[in-house]
């Protein structure tokens, strides 16, 4: 694929070379019209962001440096106040942590089975075309909706999964209520519900790689295992890429299955950036906005940095736009 | 018969991955007929003693679900609807035109993929205040009438479709607008489809943006309005297992009836070329 855009991009240029001596006149006109029409094409996309997601941004920015509070008292100017008091409050750097975990965890534990499970699911039987299918759906429930399933499945009191296990002999301890286990659980229950998004985009690329490459590769002598990781794989590098990057974004930001199943709890051992600034803004009084928002400056810098990070990383053909 | 053979472990560790993934799913909707008993009872029984239609009854007097559906229905689709239209013109001028700071205004537009949601809502909330759209359709709607996502989604479609064919009907003198709609749209249904669905699911399934930005019950979407309900008895188990099940039943049916579309129509086409 990318041979060939660059081949492409190579031919106009040599065009654009060979009418050299034409350019001075012809193209600068031609360009402006063109350019203004690539601007009418951006038009309403680029009000609707402007408004509704580049003015709150700015506007974040700006009430984080006020002491402005849910009733929309107080909003005089701190400066940078509510920034230094970030830095030393230990329920930031404990939201971090924790947020931090979630995210090395489930991002590559999502990644991993839906790589894994692909393996298995290559031949594209009528079979695997069902499996697909099942994965994806508890993509399309609520996480809300999961939450509070797995949240009753898992109750020490009435939940059927402890009951079950009993009944083997494991005797599954209070997971959501237990310091230690909380966090993998919740983890384990955003990996159930999202790694068949992962698995189809992947699998859909698999299927995209062209069959001569997998006929080249049995010429070589190679067999089902090595084709997937020298074939499969390599072909596939930038639906990976591209998964890795969303899933790191979401992750980043995870709030609703920890909402509902833990409430940031037990002893904060759950509690996520995005945990934290609601709390701070929205449930515990005085509900400070101004100081939820630094939080959530902080946040967005965060995931700034870790996403320009891994794009490098996993979007090589990306410099290209 | 070889290879068949090697192929048995994999097929039971995938049929154990495919009772986990049935296994919640089955039981809600099983457990949204137990009565209030058999719900919390120890020992739990997979199937309850008896039948029963006690938890929609009540679910459906303590909130307008019907008047619910159909908000959801139409802040989905209309947000769906022209997010497609609104994002395939970037797309394609990204994509397919020339022009000054086209690499500096992708990278901001990826940029605001990264924004949590969280950071933007006590803004976006005094902003659709002072424009007086607060608690309407419309201020349901056109925040979310453009997405980054949608974007960076169609643009990478769009530059995997050979560009020999706009650049015929270029020189055959055919305007930009001429060619993203005769050939780049018809060649990107798939996408479509796949985005469609995508962003039809997320904002059925959104929580906190409709919750903040209506205030009445008869203004709400499902899932916000059945939110209250289980914020508000959140103990009773019942009721919220039967609202669980009503929130996810149609884009359940919804991927059924279009899971053709969606599996194969990434598999068709979503990366080929």
């Amino acid at each position: 694929m990318a041979e060939q855009r660059m081949v492409s991009a190579g031919q106009i240029e040599c065009g654009a070379a060979r009418r050299r001596p034409a350019k001075r006149s012809g193209k600068q006109t031609g360009t402006r019209r063109s350019q203004k029409q690539a601007y009418l094409f951006l038009l309403p996309s680029l009000a609707i962001l402007t408004v509704f997601v580049f003015v709150p941004l700015i506007g974040a920015f700006g009430i984080s440096l006020t002491d402005i509070n849910i009733y929309m008292k107080g909003g005089s100017f701190v400066g940078l106040d509510n920034f230094r008091k970030a830095f030393h409050d230990s329920r930031v750097w404990n939201a971090t942590l924790n947020t931090c975990v979630f995210t090395l965890f489930e991002v590559p534990l999502q990644v991993f089975l839906a790589l894994f499970l692909l393996m298995f699911m290559m031949r594209n039987r009528r079979f695997d075309k069902f499996l697909r299918s099942v994965f994806y759906l508890p993509y399309v429930c609520s996480m809300t909706a999961i939450s509070i399933v797995w949240s009753m499945l898992l109750d020490p009191n009435s939940g059927m999964l402890p009951y079950l296990l009993s009944k083997v002999g494991i005797q599954l301890p209070n997971l959501l209520g237990s310091p230690t286990w909380a966090m993998p659980t919740v983890i384990f229950v955003s990996v159930w519900k999202s790694f068949g998004y992962t698995l189809t985009i992947l699998s859909a690329a698999a299927l995209g790689v062209s069959p001569s490459l997998y006929e080249s590769a049995e010429l070589d002598g190679a067999g089902r295992w090595q084709q997937f990781f020298y074939v499969t794989i390599p072909g596939i590098r930038d639906s990976i890429g591209f998964c890795l990057v969303t899933t790191l974004i979401t992750a980043l930001q995870v709030f609703d299955q920890i909402y509902v199943m833990t409430g940031g709890g037990p002893l904060y051992k759950t509690e996520t950036l995005v945990g934290y600034i609601y709390d701070r803004g929205f449930q515990t009084a005085p509900y400070n906005l101004g100081y939820a928002s630094s939080i959530a400056v902080y946040l967005f810098l965060l995931i700034a940095v870790v996403t320009a990070v891994t794009r490098r990383y996993s979007f090589g053909q990306d410099d290209e736009l | 018969m070889k290879k068949r053979k090697s192929q048995l472990p994999g097929d039971i560790l995938l049929v154990l991955i495919m009772i986990l993934v049935l296994f919640p799913l089955v039981w809600l909707y099983v457990s949204s007929f137990k009565s209030d008993i058999d719900v919390i009872k120890w020992t739990p029984h997979f199937f309850p003693s008896r039948f029963v239609t006690v938890q929609y009854a009540y679910v459906m007097k303590a909130i307008p679900v019907l008047r619910m559906l159909v908000n959801t229905v139409l802040f989905a689709g209309l947000v769906t609807v022209i997010s497609l239209g609104v994002d395939s013109l970037a797309a394609y001028a990204f994509s397919r035109m020339r022009f000054r700071g086209r690499k500096m205004l992708f990278s901001i537009i990826l940029l605001t993929m990264m924004v949590p949601f969280q950071v933007i809502m006590i803004p976006l909330y005094m902003e659709e205040y002072r424009m007086g759209i607060l608690n309407t359709i419309v201020g349901l709607v056109l925040p979310r009438a453009s997405s980054a996502y949608g974007i960076f989604m169609l643009t990478s479609f769009f530059r995997n479709i050979p560009s020999s064919l706009d650049e015929a009907a270029r020189i055959d003198g055919m305007s930009e607008f001429g060619i993203y709609r005769t050939i780049t749209l018809p060649l990107s249904k798939p996408a479509f489809v796949t985005l469609g669905i995508f962003h039809f699911m997320n904002n059925w399934n959104d929580l906190l943006y409709p919750m903040m930005l209506t205030s009445s019950a008869e203004n709400r979407t499902l899932s916000a309005g059945l939110a209250i309900l289980v914020g508000t008895h959140s103990i009773k188990y019942g009721p919220t297992l039967a609202a669980t099940a009503i929130s996810v039943t149609p884009l359940l049916i919804l991927f059924f009836a279009g899971q053709k579309f969606f599996v194969e129509g990434i598999a068709t086409s979503g990366m080929k070329e």
